[in-house]
């Protein structure tokens, strides 16, 4: 790897060390965000489930469409992550790892309205 | 308290920036914390919708919100823990060390000690 320091990197001797590294920790990170992502929607499943059974009313039909909300902003999120992790220095995200916390957080507290139903 | 929180939303960019391969090996630990709690919000969405109702009063729910309120509560410390290694990592200190792991095992640990004893003595 080669190239002009990244401008997130204010430590150019950082990139002399990263060249040695040929992406794999940027593909394994990315992997990891898939692996998350797939957890999210074991959850979001189960979540669904009371939605479909018979006798269902408004309230399940409610914490049902907000599950699939927190999920399909769980996925987007991790499906942006996962396109800057292609660039050749991918810098940190903080943003994309506390939103992804309180999502979570989120669909705990969903689970619980679940439970409570 | 609310300085740790503040912490969690202050991006001013304080020391240098780590070698990348680092801070993405702290996002992996990050998200591997996450899956955890992923697991526990659906062992707990699990307990709830296919657990036979059991002979003591609201056992089942009571079991159900712990793993929920288990789950919730390992993702924001997931993200603390993320937080404080980020910082440590660009001031060149310690690693931040943490009790939370051990708590978690021994607390899971427990939960399974109970669960084995209920199923001995035929409780469920």
């Amino acid at each position: 790897m080669s190239g002009p320091c990244p401008e997130h990197v204010r430590d150019p001797g950082a990139c002399a060390e990263v060249r040695r590294d040929p992406g794999a920790s940027a593909v394994r990170t990315r992997l990891a965000w898939r692996r998350t992502g797939l957890s999210a929607a074991a959850v979001g499943l189960l979540a669904i489930r009371p939605a479909f059974r018979p006798g269902a009313g408004p309230a399940e039909w409610l914490v049902a469409a907000a599950a699939m909300v927190t999920w399909a902003a769980v996925i987007g999120i991790a499906l942006h992550r996962a396109a800057e992790l292609r660039t050749r220095f991918p810098g940190p995200a903080p943003r994309a790892i506390r939103a992804y916390a309180v999502l979570v957080a989120a669909l705990a507290v969903l689970g619980c309205w679940v439970v409570m139903l | 308290m609310f300085g740790q929180l503040r912490q969690w939303f202050d991006s001013s960019q304080t020391g240098k920036t780590p070698d990348y391969r680092f801070s993405l090996a702290n996002e992996r630990t990050f998200l591997a914390w996450i899956r955890t709690g992923l697991a526990l919000i659906a062992g707990g969405l699990a307990c709830a919708q296919f657990l036979p109702p059991l002979p003591v009063a609201h056992l089942r729910e009571i079991i159900a919100i712990l793993l929920l309120v288990l789950g919730g509560l390992v993702a924001l410390r997931a993200v603390d823990h993320w937080v404080r290694t980020e910082r440590a990592m660009r001031l060149g200190t310690d690693l931040p060390r943490s009790r939370f792991p051990a708590v978690l095992a021994i607390a899971v640990a427990a939960g399974a000690v109970v669960i084995i004893i209920a199923v001995l003595i035929q409780v469920f």
